[in-house]
């Protein structure tokens, strides 16, 4: 999940035009750059606009003054900058020493980890939060068993505490996998020439390994730090509202789309999502240390020690035990009668199920219509994106590229305010006067941007991959270009391509921020609004598990598949090379 | 070219999806607060009745749907509104976005208590009817050794210390009835002593006011102050969970109404007139829904246990003056979280040291420690505000005008800087005070 | 600076079934400029790193200065190496560097500071303290990382090809300065390389190794005269194989018997008969339009093929069905002879040399 814009060469065509593209392909490129305009760099800049600007007209700081005159405010900002720091302290500790047993040591616990890196992601945070509160809350079955045997509470899930420990253990593998590949990418000569020159042990691992692996990790933690931020949905089923992004939400659903200090809030929160990217970048730029030399190869693996062994396996088995936690408790919650003041439900039923099969069948289809359909968009954007990039010369296209990839620093909830604001009262053609901020087209699209820049790298990485020549063969026995699109490289890419559009739908299936803002009806609302709208009431908590659970398997379907796939076409590519 | 093929079939699915919207012409769009436990059920039943007719929910928090509301384009307006809190309706009637008709059912009596039911401009019509109370965990209760609580003020003992929990006004309308019933029923000054010993014994302020029954009903915390139906609707979902009005109650009505310029002003009425029916009554009865029918004659139907306030059980003392609720509004929310939601930590302290002393002193005469707890308690348990002030016109209309300029901001975040520095003072001397008296017992 | 020998007893070690070094026995005596010289795959790489500690041994013992190291771990060993790839760390400063190895032996500060100012004064780069790796050119990385493990002051210097990342110009100047250093510091040197001109031009002696197996140990020269197999022959120079038959004579000298140029008398000490090959330089073939020469054997042959190097031509000449390389020296107003011509070969017994018999599936007649 690198998140910083891929090096792009130089283009390899040397056509005997000279302006290096066809009037069909600038045209294109024009469209495209005609949606991301429209929909993300007005929406945006209407948003950071509105933040800076005086009623009467002119610009002002004045907004920003009294947000930070609103005692509320003030905690609100604190608190999100605390809980985001917080996140990837925790997330920090849970990972490094999981990236280190898998890179240093021989031993069967890696596969573990390995799935300790796929886990958590599947659970949506904020479906995870119901179950950890059941856990590890106040009276949770964690707690109920330590007040019996120790008299002790702890409050793992009390307010911030709880945000923490749900992002922590949900975003923790980014760090993980982050770090994983920067630490196998370090040359064994590096460790190697300092235990020559007499160094050992964790004096070695601090100097040396993880020095080299710190780009790596930074670009795990940074991004840790910008998804807490954005997210709306853990801190609102957890009750916590004195938080940034789920003020800007508040402020804008019920104070009003013209409150100034919803668009102050989405400022800042766009400014430090920027932040973090930027010292993301910072931190990896001149330093791509962690890659092998040729001839060189990755860290010598040894064999754990008797006490290692002892201690990599508990903490394997301690987060495992952890992370599994929100998975197992949201699957008996989805089955409880009645889970109260209990170590586990009190008796089980199916009857949740059978709710939600009676009452949201439609949700269900929302979430596979708008997530396919924002995939779909995605794949096309990114496969036409990285074609221009990669293939022609037109004069604008690192721009796209950009343009493409500024969505990572647009938190959900400030792109939908942007959409609110900009398109409020625009109607869609050809219906009765239906808005387009009421429609759920708007959804598709803000599922479709924000996902884009995923999608795109999947797509130039797959593109990259496909050597000039091919489509050169077929220029040569009278293909034109676009047929040469169609026929050669479309096919060719179609790994990348699917893999791009799991990696869309599966985020946007179980995104919240954007959803809970642009969703207006329920006959409209896709999964994850309902799995909210559930839980905000007593009785529903067990079909909003049950809807969970569903959305749960849903992504893992899309994990397991996207795995299955990219294998099954990197072997192809191995045979055909 | 798979991809190809399946983003055909979901371009052709999608514009399927979107057919039935678009050509439906019978839409009723509800904007509402209620749970979709409650909305489904009258979505169903509304629809079963109504062939062709299709009902489109709007969940929305109160405010965020009189945002909705307001901010909807006049060619554009949902048809009908439906919420708890009276004072939504009554901005919303303000601001003439509430379309006046003639549309209640005769059955309903004018009165509950001495609050009408209906809006008498007949802007909006009371659906249900609502009352606050204490709502606990048996569980919970029986694992801390528990007494069941009865009133408000049996939250104020230093047994309940650590199990109570309240949500904070500022951030749910019902709370702020709550708060303002209780400040109506026992008077402001002893109103806020009480308020301030519930929230000192409380463990959590919490940010929404389904975190405290939520809460409740998973065993998180003992004992809430909620809004009846949260306790009955969980009861009759199986949690292990009691609820008790008590005396100090007010009965409210939770009203419909349909909003102006409706794109289906017809249906809507006939949406609200269900809603009043007797049919549409005896859905308020569904264990799930368990809130009080406004129509009498559906009590007849209700499960052995069911309160009804029509027959004088629920004491309901307070009549709730809705004007002067509105009136105070801001400032009531303020104070509560310049001096509770903010300072609870410190305030939780001070509640604790002044237990820790009355148990010590408990059975003693020492002159001089009674002396310090009581002035101990008056300092962490007395109003901010006094109450000459809070009547004051000047200072209610500078928290209540929303058209706030820098000058204003700016008079306003000072006060709150002051209580809330006050208010921590207060508390840091009342646990320094009462430490004291505890020490004097020795 | 204490002068060590290095000494390898029975070495050998195998990861699973496949053998990678072969019972190796190698004595290196105190100051000796030492090199390894083999094909990739050959475990020369693998016997410096069990050198250097980064490899253990199944069997076998390795002394330093006398010292049983086998269970040292490398950061004991007090054995400096250069990578191949130099490893130098991009997160440190040159300085930083070079004063790491000094670190981790705890010394003062003034005295680290001192030992990395001599350091990098010895390779020259005194001035480059401050920057970063990523600032230095392939020569300079490559001086900076020598510099790094001279500081150390190790026992024993082991370089990992350590020329091979250099460009041609450029190696043939370090391995000039490589060697100057050597002699300057005394320090007992072994480096590994698969160049042969490398290995000859800088080192006292070679040990050539191939499939985990040391096939000779030698001074460059006696390497070049006397290959011992035809491993060694191919691998050290060009050299022409002619495959035949021996029959022992008196006096160590035997009769060798081939198609091509029929009996020769060649010195052959081992008195065997049986199949065997003869190895002769191209250099050492003579070429002419008549049968000139008395101590050459002459054949008639036919020029294939004809390269142009400068100092000398070398011509691909067919006798028989065999492909013989012949380098004539080249100058001015020599005889030059073009393809299609035919030639008289000629080859001196005396400088041939008898080589075992060779596989039955017998490469090329000649090889580079």
């Amino acid at each position: 999940m690198s998140i910083v814009t891929s090096d792009i060469g130089a283009p390899q065509r040397r056509g005997a035009h000279t302006r290096g593209y066809t009037p069909a392909q600038l045209a294109v490129a024009l469209l495209i750059a005609a949606f991301l305009l429209v929909f993300l760099i007005v929406p945006v800049g209407t948003v950071i606009f509105v933040a800076f600007a005086e009623p009467g007209g002119g610009l002002t700081l004045s907004h920003f003054e009294s947000f930070f005159h609103i005692s509320l405010m003030r905690e609100s900002f604190w608190n999100s900058l605390y809980v985001a720091l917080m996140s990837v302290v925790f997330a920090t500790i849970i990972a490094v020493p999981l990236a280190y047993f898998t890179v240093r040591f021989r031993f069967r616990g890696a596969l573990l980890i390995q799935t300790l890196g796929v886990l958590p992601l599947i659970m949506p945070p904020f479906v995870g939060a119901v179950a950890m509160q059941l856990i590890f809350g106040r009276s949770g079955s964690v707690n109920l068993l330590l007040q019996d045997a120790f008299g002790i509470s702890l409050p793992l899930m009390d307010g911030l505490n709880g945000v923490i420990f749900v992002e922590a253990l949900h975003y923790f593998p980014f760090i993980l996998m982050n770090l994983v590949v920067a630490l196998s990418n370090v040359d064994s000569a590096m460790e190697e020439s300092a235990q020559n020159l007499g160094a050992s042990g964790s004096r070695l691992f601090r100097r040396i390994v993880f020095p080299l692996a710190m780009p790596g990790y930074v670009a795990g933690a940074s991004l840790v730090f910008v998804k807490v931020f954005d997210d709306l949905g853990t801190p609102l089923v957890l009750n916590v509202t004195n938080m940034l992004a789920p003020q800007a939400y508040l402020r804008i659903t019920s104070v009003g789309i013209e409150d100034p200090v919803g668009y102050v809030i989405s400022v800042l929160m766009i400014a430090f999502s920027l932040f973090a990217l930027w010292a993301s970048a910072l931190a990896l730029k001149g330093r791509d240390y962690a890659t092998l030399q040729r001839g060189g190869s990755s860290l010598a693996k040894r064999s754990l020690g008797p006490l290692q062994t002892v201690f990599a396996y508990a903490w394997i088995i301690f987060v495992l035990l952890v992370v599994l936690t929100p998975h197992l408790g949201i699957l008996l919650l989805s089955f409880a009668k009645v889970w109260s003041f209990s170590v586990l439900p009190d008796a089980y039923t199916l009857q949740h199920y059978g709710t939600i099969v009676q009452d949201s069948p439609m949700m269900i289809w929302n979430t596979v219509l708008y997530c396919g359909l924002a995939a779909l968009i995605d794949v096309i954007l990114g496969t036409a994106i990285a074609y221009l990039i990669l293939r022609t010369r037109l004069p604008f296209r690192r721009a796209l590229d950009f343009l493409a990839s500024a969505a990572l620093a647009i938190p959900g909830v400030v792109l939908a305010i942007g959409y609110l604001r900009t398109f409020r009262g625009v109607e869609l053609p050809f219906t009765d006067g239906e808005l387009l901020t009421s429609s759920w087209l708007l959804l598709v699209i803000a599922y479709a941007v924000r996902r884009l820049p995923y999608a795109l790298r999947s797509c130039m990485a797959a593109l990259q991959q496909l050597h000039v020549s091919l489509e050169e063969a077929a220029e040569n026995l009278g293909a034109t270009k676009q047929r040469t699109v169609t026929r050669i490289v479309v096919p060719l890419m179609a790994g990348g391509m699917l893999a791009g559009f799991v990696t869309s739908f599966m985020t946007a299936a179980v995104e919240l921020s954007a959803t809970i803002m642009l969703t207006t009806s329920q006959s409209a609302a896709p999964m994850s609004y309902g799995i909210y709208l559930y839980m905000q009431s007593a009785a529903g908590r067990g079909p909003g598990a049950a809807l969970g659970v569903l959305a749960v398997l849903l992504v893992a379907l899309g994990t397991y598949l996207s795995h299955r796939f990219l294998r099954s076409r990197a072997v192809d590519l191995d045979r055909q090379l | 070219m798979k991809i190809a093929l399946f983003g055909r079939r979901l371009l052709a699915a999608a514009v399927f999806a979107a057919m039935p919207l678009a050509t439906h012409a019978q839409v009723l769009t509800v904007v509402t607060s209620f749970p979709k436990d409650l909305t489904e059920v009258y979505k169903k039943a509304f629809e079963q009745r109504n062939p062709g007719v299709k009902v489109e929910v709007l969940n929305k928090g109160t405010s965020a749907g009189v945002a909705y509301v307001r901010e909807a384009p006049a060619t554009n307006k949902p048809d009908i509104f439906w919420a708890s809190a009276p004072d939504a309706f009554e901005v919303l009637a303000k601001d003439k976005l509430l379309q006046k008709y003639e549309g209640k059912n005769p059955a309903v009596p004018a009165k509950i208590g001495s609050y009408p039911v209906n809006d008498p401009e007949g802007y909006y019509y009371g659906q249900a009817l609502a009352g606050y109370g204490l709502m606990w965990n048996t569980r919970y209760m029986k694992a801390n050794k528990l007494p069941e609580p009865r009133e408000w003020a049996d939250l104020t003992k230093p047994a309940y210390f650590g199990h109570v929990a309240v949500s904070s006004p500022s951030r749910s309308g019902t709370t702020h009835l709550t708060v303002e019933t209780i400040l109506q029923g026992e008077g402001w000054a002893r109103g806020w002593a009480q308020m301030l010993q519930i929230a000192g014994n409380s463990a959590a302020i919490t940010e929404r006011s389904f975190g405290v029954p939520d809460g409740v009903n998973n065993g998180q915390f003992g004992i809430g102050l909620v809004i009846d139906f949260f306790g009955l609707s969980a009861k009759a979902s199986g949690f292990p969970v009691e609820f008790v009005y008590p005396s100090v109650t007010a009965i409210v009505p939770a009203n419909i109404g349909l909003i102006a310029n409706a794109k289906n002003a017809e249906l809507g009425k006939k949406f609200i007139a269900f809603s009043l029916s007797q049919e549409g009554q005896e859905l308020l009865l569904d264990p799930k829904i368990s809130r009080l029918p406004v129509l009498p004659a559906v009590y007849a139907k209700a499960p052995k246990d069911y309160p009804n306030p029509f027959t004088g059980k629920i004491k309901a003392k307070v009549n709730f003056d809705s004007d002067l609720s509105e009136a105070r509004y801001y400032v009531v929310s303020s104070i509560f979280d310049q001096t509770i939601t903010f300072r609870h930590k410190e305030l939780v302290a001070a509640t604790k040291a002044i237990h820790d002393a009355t148990a010590k002193l408990h059975g003693k005469n020492n002159a001089q420690a009674q002396k310090l707890l009581t002035e101990a308690r008056e300092l962490a348990f007395s109003p901010i505000v006094g109450e000459e002030k809070a009547k004051d016109k000047e200072f209610l209309a500078l928290f209540r005008d929303t058209k706030r300029n820098a000058e204003k901001t700016k008079q306003i975040t000072g006060l709150e800087e002051y209580w809330n520095s006050l208010a921590r003072k207060n508390y840091a001397r009342a646990a320094e005070l009462a430490g004291q008296a505890a020490a004097l017992a020795r | 600076m204490n002068k060590v020998s290095l000494e390898a007893r029975n070495i050998a070690m195998s990861y699973g079934k496949n053998v990678v070094l072969k019972d190796i026995n190698l004595v290196i005596g105190p100051g000796e400029f030492f090199a390894l010289l083999g094909p990739s795959g050959s475990g020369k790489s693998t016997l410096l790193r069990l050198i250097a500690g980064f490899n253990a041994a199944q069997s076998g013992q390795l002394l330093i200065d006398g010292h049983d190291v086998s269970n040292v771990p490398p950061w004991r060993r007090n054995v400096g190496m250069v990578f191949q790839n130099y490893a130098l760390w991009p997160h440190m400063t040159v300085r930083q560097n070079v004063a790491f190895g000094l670190e981790e032996r705890k010394l003062p500060k003034a005295q680290i500071d001192a030992k990395v100012r001599a350091a990098l004064e010895l390779v020259g780069l005194a001035d480059y303290a401050a920057r970063r790796p990523s600032q230095l050119s392939g020569g300079q990385q490559q001086r900076v990382a020598l510099a790094r493990t001279i500081a150390i002051e190790p026992q024993v210097l082991l370089l990992d090809e350590p020329l091979s990342n250099l460009d041609a110009k450029l190696r043939v100047q370090m391995r000039t300065e490589l060697r100057s250093l050597q002699r300057k510091l005394g320090i007992t040197t072994i480096f590994v390389t698969h160049d042969q001109e490398e290995a000859m031009t800088t080192a006292d002696r070679i040990a050539v190794m191939d499939q985990g197996v040391i096939q000779q140990i030698g001074t460059p020269m006696a390497l070049y005269d006397e290959p011992v197999n035809r491993f060694v022959a191919n691998f050290v120079g060009s050299i022409n194989l002619v495959r035949g038959r021996i029959e022992p004579a008196a006096n160590g000298r035997a009769t060798f018997r081939c198609p091509v140029f029929g009996a020769l008398d060649v010195p052959d000490g081992t008195l065997r008969s049986g199949d065997a090959e003869i190895a002769i330089r191209p250099h050492a073939m003579a070429l002419s339009r008549t049968r000139e020469g008395t101590r050459q054997t002459w054949a008639e042959g036919l020029i294939a093929e004809r390269e142009f190097l400068g100092e000398f031509v070398r011509y691909t000449v067919k006798a028989g069905e065999t492909l013989f390389i012949a380098d004539q020296a080249h100058y001015k107003g020599c005889a030059v002879y073009a393809p299609g011509d035919v030639v008289q070969l000629g080859l001196d017994p005396a400088l041939a040399r008898v080589l075992p018999a060779a596989d039955a599936d017998a490469r090329e007649a000649h090889a580079h």
